[in-house]
């Protein structure tokens, strides 16, 4: 395979109906995990008792959104969007594709593994150490081909999409590193504090920051408006590189750290409302006299609920990492709303957003179904609105109870039978998102079907 | 600023970044290793130290794999949420713990000192039926494990106690 414009178009389509299939998988499983928590003896009979336990499955969900559905998303997107604004063909695209192929495969294996109960314990990475040292070389693979695509770009000027794309694929590789692959013999607070730098910075220098890049492509092409401002961008990009990097200690917020690693947690992330304020401020600069186009362009509409999502999650969150707030709402439901609000509500929104934008490019047709688009918007935003709002009511529920003294045995029981309104109406969320997933998917398939048959006899000869 | 010269390199952008994060690691991570409060075993860290193939050391590996942790945190903080729940952690508790159990969402009570609540017979029911002990709990039942499984599990759940010098902290 030589790199040509064919050859991109083949690995943007493998790579998004790769990530479509794991976003069903691992949706799915957060739908049993919610159907769990209210009803503990869902699918709790014969092998499946085992297998799909609760304690089991969780990680499989978190990495499967997190490493199949949207990192997959990320890399269609950006071989999309790499190519187009270096005007230079995806270099190396069988390397591309093998890849891509290859990072199926350590899904695949990394499920199974978890589902027969080797975990590493590290949150949003639990895949075993082996698999940790498959995913730095595929991620270093991928990097490489991105950055040799943008070495040899024709258009000199690197749009601001190319420069957070630059930083994330550097960024990704080497927070994952620090995270995975300290020696085991590491133990205790110091090792849980290397965790959670991973584990905060996967989502701020790799799931953001892939994001903010991708809003700055579409963005100015869906409203049909150039960039409100290039240097609002840029400072967007400086301050992210240098406050997310601090966020991690926030994680151990009351804990047995030090004071001084505590604050150098907190306060960087309190100014990481610089950052996601450039891309508001961007956002509705760029949308002036554009915001008619929302109420008929589905694209736009996704990307701008996703930018509306993504400023909630910023604003919570150093809410969040505060000392007060913090000895309320930590390891309550509020958080797991929380986490789902950047990760679903802003950037899958994005990657929708993406997919819908790019697939018309390559298949050179419409898409098959508007309806459905509409469809897919809908069941998600609602179904997400009510998942997130039961949650973080769920949450506030289980931390004052906490604090009126019911933390274990009946007492912690009470509590929980207490939050079944909330806990059934997250399920009956998540399924709304769920189905809204099952329509995109359809409709996705649909539309590149009789796309393939069209350019079948070209890309043979390629 | 538009179209100048640095914006068509890539050098600044690749080091710039390279430098911020370096930065970060040194601050959030490498620092901590120095700070000697995160440095010293204590009394409760020697009773969570299992020596290999003990009914606790294999009850811990049970933890790990059953994914207990996903549900359970081991971590009290000095706040009012926390204040029935006992000692509250220090980083010399968990000087042996490897991999760190702290956890991070509490799907169920936390367990640092659930050796202190309990006797082991009711955490073996406990494990096989939640609901026969805990009316309207929702943990899985473990009732697949075998009796040597249940028994380790449990040595593991009763060795989470303070240290007779501990207590009161």
């Amino acid at each position: 395979m030589q790199p040509s414009v064919e050859n991109t178009y083949r690995v943007v389509r493998f790579m998004f109906l790769s990530s479509i299939v794991w976003l069903l998988i691992g949706m799915t499983f957060g739908l049993i995990l919610a159907l769990k928590y209210v009803w503990p003896e869902f699918l709790a009979f014969g092998p499946l008792q085992k297998y799909l336990q609760y304690g089991r499955i969780r990680p499989i969900h978190t990495n499967l959104v997190l490493l199949g559905w949207l990192t997959m998303a990320y890399l269609g997107a950006m071989f999309y969007i790499i190519p187009a604004l270096t005007k230079t063909p995806l270099q190396y695209p069988r390397l591309a594709m093998i890849g891509g192929i290859l990072w199926n495969v350590f899904l695949i294996v990394g499920a199974v593994v978890l589902m027969n109960g080797m975990t590493d314990v590290i949150e949003y990475a639990e895949f075993p150490y082996f698999l940790d040292i498959v995913a730095v070389i595929l991620m270093g693979v991928i990097a490489t081909i991105c950055f040799a695509t943008i070495v040899r770009r024709r258009e000199k000027k690197l749009y601001v999409s190319l420069w957070y794309f630059m930083g994330s694929l550097l960024w990704l590789p080497l927070l994952w590193i620090v995270g995975n692959l300290p020696p085991s013999w590491i133990p205790g607070v110091p090792r849980f504090n290397m965790a959670w730098f991973y584990g905060h910075n996967v989502i701020g220098l790799w799931f953001t920051t892939v994001g903010v890049g991708i809003i700055y492509y579409l963005l100015p092409k869906l409203a049909n408006n150039p960039l409100y401002s290039h240097r609002l961008s840029l400072i967007g990009f400086w301050t992210i590189a240098a406050f997310y990097v601090w966020n991690g200690p926030h994680h151990i917020q009351n804990g047995p750290v030090p004071a001084w690693l505590m604050k150098s947690g907190v306060i960087p992330s309190v100014l990481m409302i610089i950052p996601v304020w450039t891309v508001v401020a961007n956002f509705f600069g760029t949308m002036k006299g554009k915001w008619h186009v929302a109420a008929t362009n589905i694209p736009l509409r996704f990307l701008l609920t996703g930018v509306i999502f993504y400023l909630i999650t910023c604003l919570q969150g150093p809410f969040q990492s505060l000392m007060g707030p913090s000895s309320v709402i930590k390891f309550t439901n509020w958080v797991i709303g929380h986490a789902h609000l950047p990760l679903f509500g802003a950037f899958s929104f994005v990657c929708f957003a993406a997919i819908y934008t790019i697939l018309p490019k390559i298949t050179g047709r419409p898409l098959n179904s508007t309806a459905l688009m509409n469809a897919h918007f809908w069941l998600s935003v609602g179904g997400f609105l009510l998942f997130a709002s039961s949650m973080w009511t769920a949450g506030l529920i289980q931390g004052f109870a906490w604090m009126s003294g019911k933390q274990y045995g009946p007492a912690f029981v009470e509590v929980l039978v207490a939050l079944r309104p909330y806990t059934m109406a997250r399920a009956l969320g998540g399924a709304l998102m769920v189905i809204g997933q099952f329509l995109f998917a359809y409709n996705v398939i649909r539309s590149l079907a009789p796309a393939r048959q069209a350019t079948h006899p070209t890309a043979s000869t390629a | 600023m538009a179209s100048s010269k640095a914006e068509k390199s890539i050098a600044p952008i690749v080091l710039g970044s390279l430098a911020l994060f370096l930065l970060g690691v040194i601050g959030t991570v490498t620092l901590p290793f120095y700070d000697s409060s995160m440095q010293k075993p204590n009394a409760n860290a020697e009773l969570r130290h299992y020596a290999p193939n003990t009914p606790e050391a294999r009850g811990r590996a049970l933890y790990i794999r059953e994914g207990c942790h996903v549900c359970h945190t081991q971590f009290v903080r000095p706040v009012k949420a926390d204040s029935n729940l006992g000692p509250v952690s220090a980083a010399g508790d968990y000087f042996y713990d490897a991999p760190p159990l702290l956890g991070t969402v509490r799907t169920g009570a936390d367990l640092m000192w659930v050796g202190k609540r309990w006797n082991k017979e009711w955490l073996i029911r406990n494990l096989k039926n939640p609901r026969e002990m805990l009316p309207g709990s929702n943990m899985p039942r473990y009732d697949y494990l075998t009796d040597q499984e249940l028994s380790d599990l449990a040595a593991y759940l009763m060795s989470l106690r303070p240290a007779p010098q501990a207590e009161g902290r």
